[in-house]
């Protein structure tokens, strides 16, 4: 792997639970350029960890923002929905 | 229709009220949609709810720009739709969402609010084709049982026919869509965006009076509209163009003003669509035709495509902007008439593709 760019991330999360989710919600998309990026997703505890390694500056930049793009989105919609979601299910119409 | 037979339909009447989510953002707009299919066979439209990213006029929608957009707004809208319909998301069956067709960036957006959810509420997720989406929900409202369909809209230009479990497509745009084909004339033109570029040329049409040569072109069973789009442009230049529609004094009246070229382009490229319409119909011996799609809201279109249909006393089908322009609760329509036949998409195989095409689609739920 010599040449290789490589960056690793951590992100937080509430809990190992919602870590996971956004583990397996963002694995599920392949990266566009497998030859020239690679990717690995591991949950850590509470945390989602992403290393990333590429062949250049530039898709080290590209392939880190689209990621983080991702994990926000991942993470609002489970600050919107994760609270009613652990909510036992009460069946407000039949 | 090939086989007098009428094969009992294959999807059994639900034993209790079954909810579906629809999220469908494969272009400019985002929509989120709840659905219901009653025990007693019905289908109740909960809730629709719709918010379209429009760009200032001259300008189209860029893949990067939509998907921002579509993320600032999934939750807002998504949350609206729950709220219109009095349920939460532990009450529905199953999330649907598009798979494909369409622009991979805000597909792939809409797609991971999607499995996020999916996952959060232990939910199945069911990937739709886009074009079976707006079909299903056509018949849902039209209440045309086998119809021919015309789709058509910004990125499809399709006749289709349904046949042994799949849409077949019978003719199609060879270039760009007619959906395409009017929006970037309006772009030409400066026309604005809001709310739709093809509601704006229908205006306009309406005043125009005189029609322009245009390069008519199906070619068997297809249509090719690029042709015509550079046409278009070229009036654009022509001496006798007037930007502003007004002749420049009382001697200066031979004239083309924006208002002709949008009547033209309306009048040429319709009656492109009702010629290979036609000819679907004459081929399967059919007499419904369903319009579905963004440009299938066009009154002009529905008018033209009453006439053919009167002709060979036929009927037409179509829907209001409500259920033709892109929307949520096709989605879950086409979803939940899927997940009702046990089809449901496995976590690893949600992802979106940006070609997806109608006849690769196994429709089980129909006879």
């Amino acid at each position: 792997m010599s040449g290789w760019h490589s960056v690793t991330i951590k992100v937080p999360f509430a809990s190992s639970k919602h870590a996971l989710i956004a583990k397996q919600v963002i694995d599920v998309d392949r990266e566009l350029q497998p030859q020239a990026v690679k990717r690995e997703l591991s949950v850590d505890g509470n945390n989602l960890i992403a290393s990333f390694d590429t062949l250049t500056v530039r898709l080290a930049r590209l392939t880190v923002n689209a990621f983080l793009e991702n994990v926000d989105l991942v993470v609002r919609t489970i600050e919107g929905f994760g609270e009613d979601a652990e909510k036992p299910p009460v069946r407000s119409q039949s | 229709m090939p086989g007098r037979l009428r094969k009992p339909s294959p999807l059994k009447t639900p034993d209790r009220p079954y909810l579906a989510l629809g999220l469908e953002g494969s272009a400019n707009k985002l929509g989120a949609g709840v659905i219901k299919h009653s025990e007693d066979g019905t289908t109740t439209v909960l809730s629709n709810v719709r918010h379209t990213y429009i760009t200032p006029p001259g300008e189209g929608f860029q893949p990067r720009d939509t998907a921002l957009h579509h993320r600032e707004w999934a939750l807002k809208v998504i949350n609206d739709s729950l709220a219109q319909a009095h349920i939460s998301l532990h009450d529905i069956d199953c999330i649907c969402f598009t798979k494909g067709p369409g622009m991979g960036a805000p597909l792939q957006s809409v797609a991971l609010v999607a499995r996020t959810l999916s996952l959060l509420y232990s939910k199945p997720l069911i990937g739709v084709n886009h074009c079976v989406g707006h079909i299903e929900m056509g018949r849902e409202i039209t209440g045309a049982s086998n119809p021919v369909v015309l789709y058509v809209s910004g990125g499809n230009t399709q006749v289709i026919a349904y046949s042994r479990q799949c849409y077949r497509i019978f003719g199609e745009t060879l270039d760009i869509a007619v959906g395409n084909c009017l929006d970037r004339f309006a772009r030409v033109i400066n026309l604005s965006n809001d709310p739709s570029p093809g509601y704006n040329i229908e205006q306009g049409a309406k005043e125009g009076k005189r029609l322009v040569h245009l390069p008519y072109a199906t070619k068997g069973m297809d249509v090719s509209l690029s042709g015509i789009l550079s046409s278009m442009e070229a009036y654009t230049f022509d001496k006798r163009f007037r930007s502003d529609g007004r002749p420049r004094d009382a001697d200066d009246s031979d004239i083309i003003t924006p208002a002709d070229l949008c009547f033209s382009l309306q009048e040429t490229v319709f009656a492109m669509l009702v010629e290979i319409t036609e000819r679907a119909m004459a081929h399967i011996g059919s007499k419904q035709v369903l319009i579905v799609g963004g440009v299938g809201c066009n009154e002009r279109l529905q008018e033209m495509m009453g006439i053919m249909a009167k002709e060979r006393n036929g009927q037409v089908f179509a829907t209001d902007e409500r259920f033709c322009i892109d929307n949520g609760i096709m989605i879950a329509q086409a979803g939940l008439l899927a997940y009702r036949m046990g089809q449901v998409t496995p976590l690893a195989k949600s992802t979106c593709t940006q070609r997806y095409r109608t006849d690769q689609v196994d429709v089980t739920w129909r006879a």
